[in-house]
């Protein structure tokens, strides 16, 4: 626009707004309306500009990926987010049949992290997780889980995670103790079936005594 | 300009003779013959029936018929394979590994945004309207190997495809164009040069509505802010971190 020669004025100098072509004005006329459909009117609170990642992601966020977990006091509740970058993810070939992609393709997936160090998970769920599943945790302290699920990498990845989660819900868990009746009953009921399966025992036994043939009969 | 053929036939016709009588006749189709009763003509007398029997005296079976024993259109169980099928979408499928391979061959810009018109420019797709195509699937195969950070525009995906295409750094929206703005979309420039002004672009239908206004879908009607809550959430469930779309080359983005 600068330099342009202004018609009206016949002097070199920088081309104001009042002296804007038809076209320009059209275009800075259609370029502001908006319908009412558009994103501004439909969610006025909301950024449009997807580069410009959330302000404030709201706490529970990330909880929307964990299963809910009962009686676990505020303190120690796990935020539901797992730092990527902290754990040893790594690929290899899966087995089974599968042919040439089963031998090319990298889709098995081992993810492994210290868990002493996982500062990132509160320290109950820690303590928890080194007591409860100690068959998933190797001599170096590395909880490892695998998974070869699918015939996809990513989706396998989306699989350990998964587990991952599993895990960490499952720990957590306090198993309900059975109250004094049910303890009762559980015990008239197996007395019951042992009963039950003697009796049939001995039938079962006489059966095959009348059987028997003695030489003199 | 004429073209050669236009010329060529312009020099005949100049060659030519006078046009009368002699030399014009009625175009094929125009003219019926007329029902020959009677003995006269080549359709006369049995009127191509043929001397007695079932075939003169119209009285045959019904085609399939298999004299008695029931008949294979009737032995075999009835399924709504093709029920609804004329009013039903279609989808044209293009998979992450054509994409990456049309951008990897050069025939699609990925400092572009990417839409339906890339994909047919490249010859990736042919979009014919009146088959109720609605637009592209992006499908999944080719994910764990798609590299390219793309700003992308397609009709139907999977959670899979936006993972994959979002790792890269790209963007993905879910737009829905219906058939006429759609035909237009596929052909624009042939479009301008009819010099008709452009039609309004519709909403979605009922049943599509929930679709493109679902973040997890990242319809093009859904709200952005939720859309980014979805972004950090598929990077947590898919284990990767979210690239930062500040930095990397400047694209217009399409919301």
């Amino acid at each position: 626009m600068f330099g342009r020669v202004c018609l009206l004025c016949s002097l070199s100098r920088p081309v104001v707004s009042a002296h804007l072509s038809r076209t320009h004005q059209l275009r800075a006329l259609y370029s502001s309306y908006e319908s009412q459909y558009s994103l501004n009117k439909l969610y006025p609170g909301s950024d449009q500009d997807v580069t410009k990642p959330l302000d404030k992601p709201s706490k529970e966020l990330f909880l929307r990926l964990q299963d809910d977990i009962e009686e676990v006091s505020e303190t120690e509740k796990f935020s539901g987010f797992i730092p990527i970058d902290k754990l040893n993810v790594k690929f290899s070939k899966s087995g089974g049949p599968g042919g040439q992609n089963v031998n090319k393709v990298e889709s098995k997936v081992d993810l492994r992290f210290h868990l002493e160090s996982a500062e990132w998970l509160p320290a109950s769920i820690r303590a928890q997780i080194q007591e409860k599943k100690q068959t998933n945790i190797n001599a170096k302290g590395e909880l490892v889980i695998t998974s070869q699920k699918t015939r996809s990498q990513m989706r396998n990845v989306q699989d350990c995670l998964q587990k991952l989660r599993d895990i960490i819900a499952e720990v957590q868990r306090t198993p309900k103790e059975p109250d004094e009746n049910s303890a009762a009953v559980w015990r008239m009921r197996q007395e019951k079936s042992t009963r039950e399966r003697l009796k049939q025992k001995t039938i079962h036994s006489r059966t095959k005594t009348d059987r028997q043939v003695y030489a003199d009969e | 300009m004429g073209s050669m053929g236009n010329r060529k036939a312009l020099e005949m016709v100049r060659s030519m003779p006078r046009v009368s009588f002699v030399n014009i006749r009625d175009n094929p189709g125009s003219k019926k013959q007329k029902k020959i009763r009677g003995q006269g003509g080549s359709r006369g007398g049995e009127s191509g029936r043929g001397r007695s029997g079932k075939s003169k005296r119209d009285t045959r079976p019904p085609i399939g018929y298999e004299g008695g024993t029931t008949p294979f259109y009737l032995r075999i169980p009835m399924f709504p394979f093709y029920k609804n099928f004329a009013t039903r979408r279609q989808y044209i499928p293009v998979s992450l590994e054509k994409l990456q391979h049309l951008i990897d061959m050069g025939r699609i810009d990925p400092e572009e945004p990417i839409d339906v018109t890339s994909f047919v420019h490249a010859g990736a797709v042919r979009i014919n309207v009146f088959d109720r195509v609605y637009g592209i699937h992006l499908t999944d195969e080719g994910a764990d190997k798609f590299v390219a950070p793309v700003n992308l525009e397609v009709q139907w995906t999977s959670e899979l495809s936006i993972a994959a295409v979002e790792r890269s750094g790209g963007t993905i929206s879910l737009g829905y164009y219906d058939p006429q703005s759609l035909d237009i979309l596929s052909h624009p420039l042939q479009f301008f040069r009819r010099g008709q002004p452009i039609p309004k672009r519709l909403l979605p239908p009922k049943d599509l509505v929930d679709m493109y206004t679902d973040p997890s879908k990242r319809g093009y009607l859904s709200d952005p802010n939720q859309i980014k809550e979805n972004r950090l959430l598929l990077a947590q469930k898919f284990g990767y971190e979210l690239p930062d779309l500040t930095k990397g080359s400047r694209r217009a983005l399409h919301r």
